[in-house]
């Protein structure tokens, strides 16, 4: 009984558990499984890691003026929703060329407001997949 | 003229953590008869397994049934469809499954013992337990990378390694939940509002438990050694140094009780892998598609956990079943609640540990 008051007191002198967000800064541990990032210049088109994302976060859609890279046969361009990845990495560990094409970051995702349109221009490109 | 009145406990209620509805038959303060509804956060996952994922995707939509569990959804199904595959993964990357499935049973238990003082008004208790259990939760993101979606099984292995700083970092943070824990459990027994308050409410017997299929630590709690843990060797449990924790009363405290004494022994479980972790790869390659059906236990952190899979040769299974230790448990906790006071209510769901995202699925 006498131990808990003396601990009680002890207490009212300690900091708090909690830390003071925003004015103290949110430590990010290094393997924070954050957004997935592209290299555009490495990558070779071989769409492994569309046909492995669990949630189908990754589309390789074919637009009128693709991205420059001499493996783009078909004229694609890469298209990627953190709102829909689960940041497995299913996609980096199918990747041929992890690191330099395809890898994963610690940064947190976008906030996705009605206003960008997220869902709907994200419709629109699983339509064109599924016409091609 | 009718003498019971009926009382509704839920569908939200300030003890509930999760959406159930109980309506007690009472008659004067006592319950005599016990109605209950489970299926509020139904999202129809099983199907979902079937129709719209592949074979490979399902695992991670399998640890989305529940937020506490999630390790043993996922790792229940990788290790179903291994079997399908006839896979054999390293030894390496099972002590890695081993030592995440018991950092989640600490959690999951110590968010189940806080809600127990929770709901015996006891609210400095609930914030110091749920402050310690954040210590777990940290382990869990630098080891995985997230606090609850893991997503640390796939079919073939672990996803990532372990680090030896990391290694490092959750032995000393484990050495601190065991002193806290030892902690807890003197006070678990000692405290007034906590021990004395719960002998002898909510008592399920020994024969009780036989009768209504109890599992997990509510059959543990009356004496009934029953533990998936001690009777499957697809992972090497007992060679890590597990034992089952039994109590004879049957009671909220017993529950307790063998909770914390879950605790320590996962912790002693978690030590013994990372001190004794063997060298090899933590992923294998596997080819093929699943054909055939097959049926996987596992001891989630509230009883057995089964999945039954089917699958013919192609991507899309043809059936995923899940049972879930909650759903096992029901007749078992409509019983206990005969004969109780109206007012120990809250506090005896408390103490069942309910998962209704499981159970609805």
């Amino acid at each position: 009984m006498f131990a808990s008051f003396v601990k009680a007191f002890k207490n009212l002198f300690k900091e708090p558990q909690t830390i003071d967000y925003p004015a103290t800064p949110i430590v990010k541990d290094e393997g924070y499984r954050g957004l997935i990032e592209y290299g555009q210049e490495e990558c070779i088109y071989c769409l492994k890691c569309e046909k492995a994302c669990p949630s189908g976060a990754i589309l390789f859609v074919p637009v009128e003026n693709p991205p420059k890279n001499e493996k783009n046969k078909k004229g694609l361009k890469y298209h990627y929703n953190p709102h829909l990845c689960i940041y497995c990495t299913e996609c980096v560990r199918a990747c041929p060329k992890p690191d330099e094409a395809l890898w994963q970051s610690n940064k947190k995702p976008p906030i996705g407001i009605k206003d960008d349109k997220v869902n709907e221009e994200w419709f629109e490109l699983e339509r064109l997949k599924s016409k091609d | 003229m009718k003498k019971t009145i009926n009382i509704p406990l839920g569908s939200q209620h300030i003890s509930l953590l999760e959406p159930v509805r109980f309506r007690f038959e009472c008659e004067n303060e006592k319950i005599v008869a016990v109605d209950s509804d489970v299926g509020f956060v139904h999202r129809g996952i099983e199907r979902a397994c079937t129709t719209k994922f592949k074979f490979d995707g399902v695992g991670y939509v399998v640890a989305r049934v529940c937020g506490l569990c999630a390790i043993t959804h996922s790792l229940s199904y990788t290790a179903g469809i291994e079997k399908l595959l006839d896979a054999e993964i390293t030894l390496k990357a099972k002590y890695l499954r081993v030592l995440l499935l018991e950092l989640d049973r600490i959690h999951s238990h110590m968010l189940c013992l806080s809600h127990t003082c929770e709901n015996a008004g006891f609210e400095a208790m609930f914030m110091r337990i749920m402050g310690d259990r954040e210590l777990i939760m940290e382990i869990q993101e630098l080891l995985t990378g997230n606090r609850v979606q893991f997503d640390f099984i796939s079919i073939g292995g672990v996803n990532r390694d372990l680090s030896p700083e990391v290694a490092k970092i959750i032995l000393e943070r484990l050495k601190i939940v065991r002193e806290k824990t030892l902690g807890y459990m003197d006070e678990f027994k000692n405290n007034w509002s906590l021990s004395l308050k719960f002998k002898g409410i909510g008592t399920l017997s020994l024969e009780e438990a036989y009768r209504f299929n109890a599992i997990g630590p509510l059959a543990r709690a009356s004496g009934l050694k029953i533990d998936v843990r001690n009777e499957i060797d697809y992972l090497p449990f007992s060679e890590i140094g597990f034992v089952m924790q039994t109590q004879s009363g049957g009671d909220i405290n017993s529950r307790n009780i063998v909770r914390l004494n879950e605790i320590i022994n996962s912790i002693e479980m978690c030590e013994n892998v990372i001190n004794g972790l063997p060298e090899g790869e933590i992923f294998t390659k596997i080819k093929g598609k699943p054909k055939g059906e097959v049926v996987v236990r596992f001891e989630a952190p509230r009883g057995e956990l089964m999945y039954y899979i089917k699958g013919n040769g192609k991507p899309i299974l043809e059936r995923v079943r899940i049972k879930t230790p909650t759903f096992a448990c029901i007749p078992a906790f409509s019983h206990i609640f005969v004969g109780q006071n109206y007012a120990d209510a809250p506090a005896i769901l408390a103490s069942f540990d309910p998962c209704l995202s499981c159970t609805a699925k």
